[in-house]
């Protein structure tokens, strides 16, 4: 298109992952739809980035479930997306002139919008993912990107040794160019993991997605091949050293874990930053209220809740009823639920718009459990109804609404 | 809405003393109810009545609701057809007019170029003394079905509220017709106790030409030279609002209504339908490990280690540990040191108490601390 505007760097989100290991929390929503940190979604991190990052013309690719996350993205108002040039467009597979077939693989839904991105002709093109919580300024590796001569720069994070096996690992040299990539190496040679950020020249990107669309053996995916094939012809590929949080939200556990992270002051996760804000499409609900009979500790509470029970080291989403006498400990409930009251709720995600009876006993577990460990995460789905004395064990995920017993 | 319509509000009132809260904007963008101000009330209203157009005429002070209204999009009133226009005072350089209206009619003569652009059928005209949660259709639907010239929404005194001095009190027959303006404690009858809400519906051809002839008669008073004067050629007709209103014109009732939100349904009723504001993107709210809070309203952004009892806190808000704030209203990113206690005081937004600090006014006579102020 003539009229668009060239842009130095685009990016493009894939955000088509179904996210299975988030269980029930991903029935009805693709994962960088989920809810996150007490009114966000993960996907608002980085479109945010991107945003703070000077980055205006985003490309979001998606396949699985994608209307929830159409509809939040909407005309990108909420993040200053609403442009004349550039702005957020939603990118999901398409009929084109013999066929069209799904996203193979993730270098294959960026392969199949080549077109979109030539219509910025941009110098650079980031590649992101709808996965990680973190705040990041994509200016910065650019900067870095174009001072290394690189054809392709990848984000990375030291890791702690353990845990690099988990990782997409980059063997650098001591300039930090990456001579080898390791997919979860069973004996990591370094432990710098891929964040799954990706600047290249977007020439040479191209050139390599049209060759690995060729090949029939490949899976059209950037770890599996199009990073090895770029570091077999011997590219200049960099590793860029990101030093703050960064986490990977991908299974219950860790996705927990990084809500709880935002109530520790101790980690450098600070939402509260305005010169870096993260955006989020708000609701329309009135300010919190706070009931006579209210406990709050270490909490974070959103707008349109009514609390009158007792909250503790918790992120409580908008639009959230806990009535007197119920209990909520270390727990995350989700936008529009209701906590009925005597429930005692623990180490519990509650996914939105599902009701909690009275004296409902959620995350139910052993008293005593190892130091420095703490119950498995119980799940309860979204929008189903979960009848009064119920009990629900620690760890059960729960996806249907549990009917009231008949008397005893 | 099948007819056209369009919204205009005054956004200041002659009949207020809201002390140092108006001293620096206009009394529609006196904040209310924590993250809201009063314009954001009006503004849905009409938002969730299907009006698209709205003409706001501004007179002085009008510098903050600029600053938060922007170009209408958080009341989604940024619109190629209609939408919302702000309309400022307009002073001619060596002129005699200077920018300045001899009442409201004469507003709305001076403004009547861009009223008249507008192809809408009818006008509701509102103040920006009361806040309620209004349906405009059902009023438009039941002006047309009387064949009403004038529709005035009127409500009845409820037992804890005080007829302020000066409020406008319509006096109707059984078939709603109003016969009698007065003003209250002035030379009304005792027995009247129904007030006009300031919001009145009329075909927009019909304002033009009542405005046109009270200009030409020296007439600028809209209650006095229109509703009064002409009630018994026009068929003016009430309409009541049986719902719940807040009414704010001193610093005493302003603490009272904003602490009626503290009640459920008082709350219902208000938030029955959405109400729209800027749009700030700050964080949710935080409690700290010693925090205590009581019956109160907190924003998004607030950031709570103290104890605050039966208080309306908007965004931004920090209560130090130790601090105690009672029966207060705490503007936007004030911050509140530790162990300041303070009881029935307003504090304007980017107040700073210092630590220790105390301050204790009382129901009748709230301390109001000026926006800025450090303490």
């Amino acid at each position: 298109m003539s009229n668009a505007k060239k842009k130095e760097m685009i990016a493009m989100l894939l955000a088509g992952g179904q996210g299975s290991r988030l269980g029930i929390l991903t029935n009805h929503v693709a994962k960088p739809a989920v809810p996150f940190g007490g009114k966000y979604r993960i996907i608002d991190f980085p479109i945010s980035n991107c945003v703070n990052s000077g980055i205006d013309t985003i490309g979001v690719l998606t396949q699985y479930r994608p209307l929830e996350l159409n509809a939040y993205i909407g005309n990108g108002q909420p993040w200053d997306l609403d442009r004349l040039f550039g702005g957020i467009t939603i990118l999901p597979p398409y009929m084109k002139a013999e066929a069209g077939e799904w996203y193979k693989g993730t270098a294959n839904a960026i392969y199949q919008n080549i077109e979109y991105i030539e219509m910025s002709r941009p110098t650079y093109v980031l590649i992101l993912s709808g996965d990680h919580i973190y705040k990041m300024n994509y200016k910065m590796m650019l900067d870095y990107h174009v001072q290394k001569g690189a054809d392709c720069t990848i984000a990375v994070i030291d890791v702690p040794y353990e845990e690099a096996s988990r990782f997409g690992v980059m063997n650098t040299d001591g300039t930090l160019k990456i001579y080898e990539f390791e997919e979860k190496p069973a004996n990591p040679k370094s432990t710098l993991a891929s964040m799954g950020v990706y600047i290249f020249n977007w020439e040479k990107l191209k050139a390599y997605l049209i060759a690995d669309e060729t090949d029939k053996k490949s899976e059209n995916d950037f770890g599996k091949n199009i990073i090895p094939k770029m570091l077999e012809a011997d590219e200049k590929m960099y590793a860029y050293e990101y030093k703050g949080y960064w986490k990977d939200v991908g299974t219950v556990e860790s996705l927990w874990e990084a809500n709880m992270d935002l109530l520790n002051p101790e980690v450098p996760i600070e939402l509260n930053d305005p010169p870096w804000k993260i955006y989020s499409r708000n609701g329309f609900l009135p300010p919190q209220y706070i009931g006579e009979n209210a406990v709050l500790k270490n909490s974070s509470i959103s707008e349109g809740c009514n609390i009158d029970g007792t909250i503790e080291n918790s992120i409580i989403f908008p639009g959230v009823t806990v009535q007197k006498g119920a209990t909520v400990s270390n727990s995350i409930v989700m936008p529009g639920v209701t906590i009925g009251e005597g429930s005692v709720v623990a180490y519990t995600i509650i996914a939105a718009d599902t009701v909690i009876g009275l004296n409902v006993k959620l995350g139910a577990g052993k008293e005593t459990l190892p130091e420095g460990t703490h119950p498995d995460i119980s799940v309860i789905g979204q929008n189903i109804i979960i009848a009064d004395d119920t009990v629900i064990p620690a760890g059960a995920m729960v996806g249907e609404s549990i009917a009231k017993k008949e008397s005893e | 809405m099948s007819m056209k319509v369009l919204g205009i509000v005054f956004s200041y009132a002659d009949r207020e003393n809201l002390r140092e809260l108006t001293k620096i904007r206009t009394l529609s963008s006196v904040p209310f109810g924590g993250k809201y101000r009063i314009i954001d009330f009006i503004l849905s209203n009409f938002v969730n009545s299907g009006i698209q157009e709205v003409s706001i005429i501004t007179r002085n002070n009008y510098h903050s609701l600029i600053d938060h209204l922007g170009s209408g999009k958080e009341w989604d009133l940024t619109r190629k057809i209609g939408g919302l226009r702000i309309l400022s005072p307009f002073s001619n350089p060596g002129g005699t007019d200077n920018g300045t209206y001899l009442g409201t009619i004469d507003a709305l003569s001076k403004n009547m170029h861009s009223i008249k652009r507008s192809l809408a059928e009818y006008v509701v005209i509102t103040g920006s003394s009361f806040i309620c949660s209004i349906d405009y259709d059902e009023i438009i639907r039941s002006h047309i079905d009387r064949q009403a010239d004038i529709t005035a929404v009127y409500a009845r005194q409820r037992p804890d509220f005080e007829l302020p001095d000066g409020i406008p009190l319509l006096r109707m027959d059984d078939q709603e017709r109003v016969n009698e303006l007065c003003y209250f404690n002035d030379d009304c009858d005792p027995n009247t106790t129904t007030f006009s809400l300031g919001m009145f519906v009329l075909r927009k051809s019909l304002l033009e030409s009542l405005v046109a002839d009270s200009i030409a008669y020296g007439r600028y008073d809209f209650y006095r030279d229109i509703i009064q004067r002409l009630s018994n050629q026009l068929n003016i007709r009430g309409y009541e609002y049986r719902k719940n209103y807040f009414e704010i014109s001193s610093v005493s009732g302003y603490m009272k209504e904003n602490m009626r939100l503290l009640k459920e349904d008082v709350r219902r009723q208000t938030f029955e339908m959405p109400v729209y504001t800027k749009v700030k993107d700050s964080v949710p709210a935080q409690y700290g490990a010693g925090s205590k809070v009581s019956n109160s309203i907190i924003s998004d952004g607030c950031r709570i280690e103290g104890t605050v009892i039966n208080s309306i806190l908007s965004r931004g808000v920090v209560v130090g540990k130790g601090a105690v704030v009672q029966n207060s209203i705490v503007m936007q990113n004030t911050e509140i040191m530790r162990n300041v206690s303070l009881n029935y005081v307003i504090l304007d937004k980017d107040v700073i108490v210092r630590e220790s600090r105390q301050l204790v006014g009382h129901e009748t006579y709230p301390v109001v601390i000026e926006k800025k102020s450090i303490i």
